[in-house]
């Protein structure tokens, strides 16, 4: 009888290390958990209104995540992507509404500056070579202060025209969730399957190996900057057109947001792990967490405490069963 | 101490390697050229206020740099900064407690959360950034929960750290002044804290040297948070008001300052007078700025170029070096 | 002279192959900052030739392989493959033209599959374009039994023991198709059997035409693998010559200009027991026990992973131990971290320098104090001063080449700057210090003064562990010799039984 639960003991440790280290189905296991627990303590949770909501709000936010994955994926982050989302909703706003732009070139111009920004970054890091943590910080500053410039007390009264593209629905879900949907697919299928964006897990791995094998990465850094400030512009203009106005507070503490739910899906701050579906699971446990704790009627210190501690967590048992593996 | 330091370099060359040196002068210059331009400036009233909202800041900056010296940083002091004053000021306020306990009991919680991280980071092995960005959550959330929405009628024997005057000075300068002594001494020329250096430049050489480096990261780490808990006490005791917001944005603030004044994040440059220069120099652009009626959204924008500037040049100057 | 029996008749060049270069050097030169790394380097290769190129550290034979694989531009001269005069740009283009280098460092990606690796860049595509995994795959698992290496193609590498990464590193140049396949010291952390295997592939690419260089501080595989030798010293070509003309002793000579130096043996160690262990275990050795005498130079030879580092480890606390225990001077000890280890005066030089042994952007003084920092300070406070003095002084005795002790040490060379680790602990003086491959990386002429380095302390009354890969070393200096298989000790000889032939079976695990 003892011996046997030796050998049960065993077996379970394995099977939870494993979960562990798949982080993908840690976490769908984990969501379903919240659902199970929520749905049962609180009505309003499981309803197809909430549940929409949910997923609405998030999937902006996840717009974000992809991009700080492919970042992550190849070892450096981006601190400043929550001032260039604010960035591109400034612009966007001040041509529409001060200038008199028409929206569809307006956009064009607002993300087209965010990609710039994005080169001005990736050049910066990788080029001259100094540390990424500091330029993002540097120009979260910038930005930030640039968008406050512009934008003043706030930008409202968009036009409706603007308003179209967060608004309405296709299918029954809104706008937002199916750009989240076909961005997810392009990007997954890129990181899974092309030479190009498999070069980011190289990088990521041993950035010297990469460069021997032939990969420039100056180049591929340069590209995954700009394609995360892009993809940051993006959903700024989608978040304004949802909001209908620009604050100036708009993105504030979206990057560390961002890192945390990659880091939830299965990224490390060392590079060479994480894909796209963990940074959206990431991101919509995240954003379930949230709502499970406005409906809890929980203040929004404790909805602070609980993400962090989580992320702590995570992090933690994760350096444990490193630890655990080696010695 | 400077590994950059060669004995056969000219003076000028030293001083522009001596980071500390080079923005002395720097801040000097601003400052005379300032005093010609803005009247406002060379008074006694905004000279004292400006040594007065620097003193908080250089303290925490001083336990950063000890931090980026070893390789590490701690995103939390910001929030612990916060958490100090709100634990002394609930303990005070909602639970009649003597200051003298107050203060100490959140000096105690705050060092434990300093050795929180430390065990965290170097003995678990959880990444600094995330560890410290987690913690720092944590700890706002903890102290927005006991401050509330800010919490007045502190006890007179607490204002008293921060109210009265020496030498026709306010008091916190002074703690600046002690505290910047103490820890100029013991960085520069204690055989404990020149290690820091050695586990900055190669944590496991430092290691198999014989220097136990989990204890000295933990301890670091202690410090750090410890003189963000007695900054927070200043400024609470100066503002006689807890507020759970202090200190937000502290941690960039202080990071930026360091970087400046020649740390790196790698580890093994820097030193506490480059601290107390970056953090007067940040300190003065935005005297300057505040002035100059230039708007407060301008401030970042400079700072962040400045950093941006600084570094970058760093950055150039350092590759031209070694091709 | 110790010879393979395998294959020592295969080994020798096939007199009559017509022989057009491959590739030929005319008059390479490049020089950095302060030093001529080539100066008019000019000699040739032929296809399906093996050869070897020596020098010391630092005569440039790095250089010249970073020159081929296009990471390096010569200031003057040029390189001709198959008579064309070309320019490789970067290492891409060497590629594209055939050439592949298995590099010293490591050039694979952990977090990624062998597959992945072998194919890093050049993944096989589908007609979409997308990368076709199971073409890779199939692949991948070709390469690896054409070189008898068993892996899953969907391993990932960084779960691979350095010895088996070692031979994917091989199988990604084998994958490329070479013409060309530069080798740097590929045998250094591979066991005894997996140098078989390579030889074998290595004889096999040569009788398909394909040119291999390879470079080895192991002069004994030289003279079994190479067809030819070229020997370069301080940047400057010595010359060429068939291996069947020439002996270890007229190489050695063609790279320092001077005889092998031998060392002379003298016994000097007393009766008492410093060390004693007992059943020590980890995961990476089991069942350890052996003692160490006061003044005793003490050998651990074995093969690459056979885990004498990882004892040396588990000894000072530098990882963790299951099982065993240590005496110290017959005292039982619990040794939980170096500090500790260094507290009861034991030292542990590493094996690598660069990484876990020096603080390379500090100065020479500040590495040379950096474990004794309580000598040169006064009831905590430190003295510059007596730091510079001290330093000087080691600089001094230990010979240690560098304009002055301000120096940062990364500036040194290889030789100068184990001198550098070395002063360091002579500083510390511990009761008993365990080096980890002394000379590894070093150039012949300091070998010697590290010789006799360790000589002066077992004298003085250091007792001494000497871990090393290199078989004369240790039959030179070793008063007695420990021999590891596989994580544990198979073997204990004394001086005078000891021979290559013994301490070899011993570490191949025969009994």
């Amino acid at each position: 009888m003892g011996k046997f639960f030796i050998l049960n003991n065993l077996q379970v440790k394995s099977t939870v290390k494993k979960l562990l280290q798949n982080r993908v189905l840690f976490l769908l296991l984990l969501i379903f958990i919240i659902f199970l627990f929520a749905g049962i303590a609180y009505d309003t949770f499981v309803t197809e209104n909430n549940i929409k909501t949910v997923i609405s709000n998030m999937s902006i936010d996840a717009i974000v995540t992809i991009g700080m994955m492919i970042l992550l994926i190849s070892g450096v982050f981006d601190l400043s992507v929550g001032s260039v989302l604010g960035f591109s909703a400034a612009i966007n706003a001040v041509l529409i509404e001060r200038a008199g732009f028409n929206p569809v070139l307006s956009i064009i111009i607002a993300v087209v500056s965010c990609i710039c920004i994005g080169i001005f970054n990736g050049v910066v890091i990788a080029k001259i070579g100094v540390n990424h943590l500091i330029v993002g910080l540097a120009m979260l500053g910038v930005v930030r202060g640039v968008v406050m410039l512009i934008v003043g007390a706030g930008i409202t009264r968009l036009p409706d025209s603007f308003l179209v593209i967060a608004d309405s629905s296709f299918l029954k879900w809104k706008l937002p969730i199916w750009y989240l949907v076909i961005i997810a697919a392009i990007f997954s299928i890129l990181l899974r399957k092309t030479v190009f964006f498999r070069r980011y897990y190289y990088i990521g791995g041993n950035e010297k190996a990469a460069a021997l094998s032939g990969i420039n990465v100056v180049t591929m850094r340069v590209i995954s900057y700009a394609i995360s400030a892009g993809l940051a512009g993006i959903s700024g203009i989608f978040l304004s057109s949802r909001l209908a106005a620009a604050i100036p507070t708009l993105g504030s503490g979206l990057e560390l947001r961002a890192i945390t739910a990659c880091i939830l899906g299965g990224a490390s701050l060392n590079g060479g792990y994480g894909n796209v579906l963990g940074a959206v699971l990431g991101t919509l446990f995240m954003g379930l967490i949230n709502n499970l704790m406005i409906v809890s009627r929980a203040s929004i210190s404790w909805q602070r405490i609980v993400i962090s501690g989580i992320l702590l967590l995570a992090v933690t048992l994760d350096a444990v069963i490193k630890k655990s593996g080696v010695d | 101490m400077d590994s950059n330091t060669n004995v056969n370099t000219s003076i000028t060359r030293r001083i522009l390697q001596s980071r500390s040196a080079f923005l002395g002068i720097i801040i000097v210059a601003l400052s005379i050229a300032a005093s010609f331009i803005f009247d406002a400036f060379s008074t006694m009233l905004n000279l004292k206020s400006f040594l007065l909202n620097l003193s908080c800041n250089s303290i925490v900056a001083i336990g950063m740099m000890i931090l980026l010296i070893s390789g590490a940083f701690d995103l939390s002091v910001g929030s612990v900064f916060g958490l100090a004053g709100c634990i002394a000021g609930n303990l005070m306020f909602y639970h009649q407690a003597n200051w003298i306990l107050s203060v100490f009991i959140a000096l105690i919680v705050c060092i434990g959360i300093g050795a929180l991280n430390g065990t965290l980071i170097s003995k678990v092995g959880v990444d600094p950034l995330v560890a410290t960005l987690a913690m720092m959550g944590l700890v706002r959330g903890f102290a927005l929960i006991i401050g509330g929405t800010g919490i007045i009628g502190l006890p007179d024997g607490f204002l008293k750290i921060a109210d009265s005057k020496l030498l026709h000075m306010r008091i916190p300068i002074w703690y600046m002044i002690v505290i910047i002594i103490i820890f100029t001494f013991l960085v520069s020329k204690v055989v404990f804290f020149r290690k820091y250096y050695y586990i900055g430049v190669n944590e496991k050489a430092a290691n198999l040297t014989g220097i136990n480096v989990v204890k000295m990261r933990i301890i670091s780490f202690m410090i750090a948070s410890g003189l963000a808990a007695v900054a927070g006490i200043i400024l609470t005791s100066r503002l006689t008001v807890a507020l759970s917001s202090s200190g937000e944005g502290l941690e960039l603030r202080v990071i930026t300052a360091c970087i400046l004044g020649g740390a790196s994040l790698s580890g093994g440059k820097g030193s506490v007078m480059g601290a107390v220069m970056g953090t007067i120099f940040v300190a003065l652009i935005n005297n300057l700025m505040i002035i100059a009626k230039v708007g407060s959204y301008w401030q970042s924008v400079v700072i962040g170029s400045i950093l941006l500037i600084a570094v970058t040049a760093d950055a150039v100057l350092n590759k031209s070096r070694a091709e | 002279m110790r010879t393979y029996d395998i294959y020592h008749t295969s080994c020798y060049l096939d007199a009559d192959m017509q022989k057009k270069p491959y590739i030929a050097f005319h008059g390479i030169t490049k020089t950095f900052p302060g030093v001529k790394a080539l100066d008019d380097i000019s000699f040739d290769i032929s296809a399906g030739e093996v050869h070897a190129i020596v020098g010391e550290n630092g005569a440039g034979k790095s250089t010249l392989i970073n020159v081929v694989a296009g990471n390096y531009h010569p200031d003057s001269g040029h390189l001709e493959i198959n008579g064309d005069q070309v320019r490789i740009r970067n290492y891409a283009e060497a590629l594209d033209m055939g050439i592949s280098v298995v590099y010293q460092e490591r050039s694979l990606v952990p977090n990624l599959s062998v597959a992945e690796n072998i194919f890093a860049d050049r993944q096989p595509r589908t007609l979409l374009g997308f990368i076709n995994k199971k073409k890779m795959c199939e692949e991948t698992e070709k390469i690896c039994e054409s070189i008898k290496l068993e892996v899953q193609p969907n391993t990932l590498v960084g779960s691979l023991i350095p010895a088996k990464q070692q031979m994917v590193e091989i199988a990604k140049a084998l994958s490329n198709e070479s013409e060309l396949l530069i080798l740097d010291e590929p045998t250094a952390t591979i066991t005894e059997k997996e140098t078989e295997v390579l030889f074998r592939v290595i004889k096999e690419l040569k009788r398909r035409g394909i040119c291999v260089i390879y470079i080895s501080h192991r002069l004994l595989e030289i003279l079994e693998i190479a067809d030819r030798v070229t020997v370069l010293k301080d940047g400057k070509y010595v010359g060429t010559h068939n291996i069947s003309d020439v002996k270890i002793g007229d190489i050695v000579k063609m790279m320092v200009g001077r005889d092998l130096y031998t060392e002379k043996y003298k016994p000097s160690y007393e009766k008492d027991i410093v060390l004693k262990v007992k059943g020590l275990s980890s995961k990476r050795f089991f069942n350890i026990n052996f003692f160490l005498k006061k003044g005793e130079i003490l050998g651990f030879a074995g093969l690459a992973g056979s885990g004498r580092t990882e004892v040396a480890r588990g000894i000072i606390g530098a990882d963790s131990i299951n099982n065993g225990e240590i005496y110290l001077f017959n005292k039982l000890v619990d040794i939980k971290n170096p500090e500790v280890a260094i507290g009861y005066g034991i030292g542990y030089l590493p094996e690598d320098r660069k990484e876990q042994g020096l603080f390379l952007n500090m100065a020479v003084s500040n590495n040379i104090v950096s474990g004794s920092l309580q000598i040169v300070s006064k009831r905590h406070i430190i003295k510059e001063k007596e730091i510079t003095i001290i330093a000087n002084k080691l600089k001094e005795r230990l010979n240690i080449v560098c304009p002055n002790v301000m120096t940062r040490v990364e500036q040194l060379s290889g030789g100068n700057q184990q001198k550098v680790v070395f002063a360091k602990w002579l500083l510390v003086d511990p009761k008993i210090l365990i080096v980890d491959e002394p000379t590894r990386g070093v150039d012949v002429g300091t070998k010697s003064e590290i010789y006799k380095i360790i000589r002066e302390l077992s004298s003085s009354g250091t007792s001494i562990i000497i871990i090393s890969s290199d078989l004369p070393e240790i039959l030179s200096i070793c008063d007695r010799i420990y021999v590891m298989h596989n994580k544990r000790i198979t073997g204990e000889l004394t001086r005078n039984e000891a021979t290559e032939e013994k301490i070899m079976h011993y570490a191949s695990g025969i009994n």
